[in-house]
């Protein structure tokens, strides 16, 4: 489904992508693993088409959207979670869903109860400013959000950071629920025993290159991995 | 008492133009953090345009509303050409593309038309109608109304519509507007549009009263930025009553005290407004948790 070769992502001079490799196939959940400043958010961002690629390509479905902008990547169905959630605090609950629905004019009353089912207290608080969300509460605006674009690939970048176990256990659950319902799911993360326990394959990522990947199982069981990632 | 009312009639038709060209600020501030200091050119490209069109024999109407189109049209390539290219860059330096897109604008206008004041006609006769002892011309209220028409329409755009969503969405956080497939550039695009036709409007309507050339720009932007920082930047509401009680001031100030210190007045009052409350009287504080 999506296909990424040699790819190279760049701050000004400093190149952070050194030319690396990635596939994620139909209705998998594939994780990325890897410690800050590996490059994780900078591969979802250069997927997503909000951070400039300095070589390489990226295939989904076939067809190069290495130079497409951000806004035609959604419409074939790449959405994001963003690092840090980045809900638009100012505007209401049910403003946010309805601009992630931007692409289908603001997405139907069907769809927004979706996500409501999904999320019990969204649908209490859809009249509140975001900006007063619990953490948790906003990482679920955030997915919610993304979902409105009717999606085929989920890219979630860290959904368990700061949220309390009780949160990234109700989060997880929610991935696995979208697996099921069909869609595809790139998830990156620091709290990796939970994200390969959880996702069908795995990619480390160390400094901006992919140095392990294979079916999540096998890297759990990886000494060195385990030594490196699971503090065992 | 007369004197009184007078001076409040013609600081609220004043202020109600300073309202607009603040308006156009929080516009274009809001959806970019750009402070667009060429805002007062597009005030006066929209009255000179519509004299010269006129003049060449366009019926008053019609120059009106060309008059607005090509304003749009300066207001977008302003964005493609200058502002555009910028983007990234440091709010100082295109603040600067600004005030040097306002200049080059002022230029090319003395060039194109002329350097001397015009006129156009007043809408409903020029005879002052009376109240309370104070006179006051048809104009003023259709100043009064026309920009009152145009604030409600821009609150109507931004509460109501999804695209008024997504241009809060735009400056709220740029990132996460990308990545829902908002078009941001478009979006800025078209607040510079936006602006650009308010301050056209408020050229045409005011010009009768006013009169205008090539260099009302400057003062216009200067007042309404003040307009703008007394409502507080990025505040709609703000940019409106800023607008009206920086009318009043000057009213009030040049009929009390002395009409020579009528243009310091908007001097006083940015500075004022940065010793004392630095974000406005409606400047945003929004609860934000982490």
């Amino acid at each position: 489904m999506l296909e990424i070769r040699d790819l190279r992502s760049a701050y000004g001079r400093i190149e952070v992508l050194h030319g690396l490799d990635l596939d994620v196939q139909r209705n998998e959940i594939v994780c990325l693993i890897g410690g800050n400043g590996a490059g994780k958010t900078t591969l979802l961002r250069a997927i997503s088409g909000v951070q400039p690629v300095t070589g390489g390509s990226i295939t989904f479905e076939g067809q190069d959207i290495t130079g497409l902008p951000a806004e035609k990547r959604v419409a074939l169905g790449i959405a994001q979670v963003p690092e840090g959630r980045q809900i638009f605090g100012g505007l209401t609950v049910e403003d946010n869903l309805n601009l992630g629905g931007w692409l289908n004019g603001g997405g139907t009353q069907k769809e927004r109860d979706d996500i409501y089912a999904l999320f019990p207290i969204l649908h209490e608080k859809r009249a509140l400013q975001a900006g007063g969300l619990s953490g948790g509460q906003q990482q679920m605006l955030a997915i919610g959000r993304a979902l409105m674009s009717r999606p085929r690939l989920l890219l979630l970048d860290e959904p368990s950071m700061g949220l309390a176990p009780v949160l990234v256990e109700q989060v997880f659950g929610v991935i696995e629920n979208l697996q099921q319902r069909g869609i595809t799911i790139l998830l990156v993360e620091q709290n990796a025993a939970a994200a390969l326990a959880k996702s069908n394959r795995g990619f480390v990522i160390e400094t901006g290159d992919i140095t392990h990947s294979g079916a999540s199982s096998d890297l759990i069981g990886d000494p060195k991995l385990r030594e490196a990632y699971l503090g065992q | 008492m007369p004197e009184l009312l007078q001076f409040a009639f013609s600081g609220l038709t004043v202020g109600a133009v300073y309202a607009l060209v603040a308006l156009g600020f929080t516009l274009i501030y809001n959806a970019s953090d750009v402070v667009n200091f060429a805002q007062g050119e597009f005030v006066m490209l929209g009255g000179m345009a519509t004299v010269f069109l006129h003049l060449a024999g366009v019926p008053l109407p019609m120059a009106a509303a060309l008059a607005i189109l090509i304003t749009v049209g300066v207001g977008l390539a302003l964005y493609a050409f200058a502002i555009d290219p910028a983007r990234g860059s440091s709010a100082v330096t295109i603040i600067i593309i600004t005030i040097g897109a306002s200049i080059f604008l002022r230029g090319v206008a003395q060039v194109v038309f002329d350097k001397r004041f015009h006129a156009l006609p007043h809408w409903f006769g020029s005879d002052p109608i009376r109240i309370g002892g104070a006179a006051i011309l048809p104009q003023s209220l259709v100043v009064l109304f026309g920009a009152g028409l145009i604030v409600a329409l821009i609150f109507l755009i931004i509460d109501r519509t999804l695209l008024g969503r997504a241009i809060l969405a735009t400056a709220a956080n740029r990132l996460a507007a990308r990545l829902v497939g908002i078009p941001v550039r478009k979006i800025v695009a078209l607040s510079f549009a936006l602006s650009a036709a308010i301050g056209a409007v408020a050229g045409i309507l005011v010009t009768p009263i006013t009169l205008t050339s090539y260099d009302v720009g400057t003062l216009l932007a200067l007042k309404g930025f003040a307009a703008a920082m007394l409502g507080g930047m990025g505040s709609a509401v703000g940019a409106v009553v800023g607008g009206l009680l920086l009318g009043l001031a000057e009213s009030f100030g040049a009929g009390l005290i002395s009409s020579k210190y009528k243009d310091a007045i908007a001097f006083l009052i940015i500075l004022g407004v940065l010793f004392v409350r630095p974000q406005g009287l409606f400047g945003k504080r929004s609860v934000e948790r982490v």
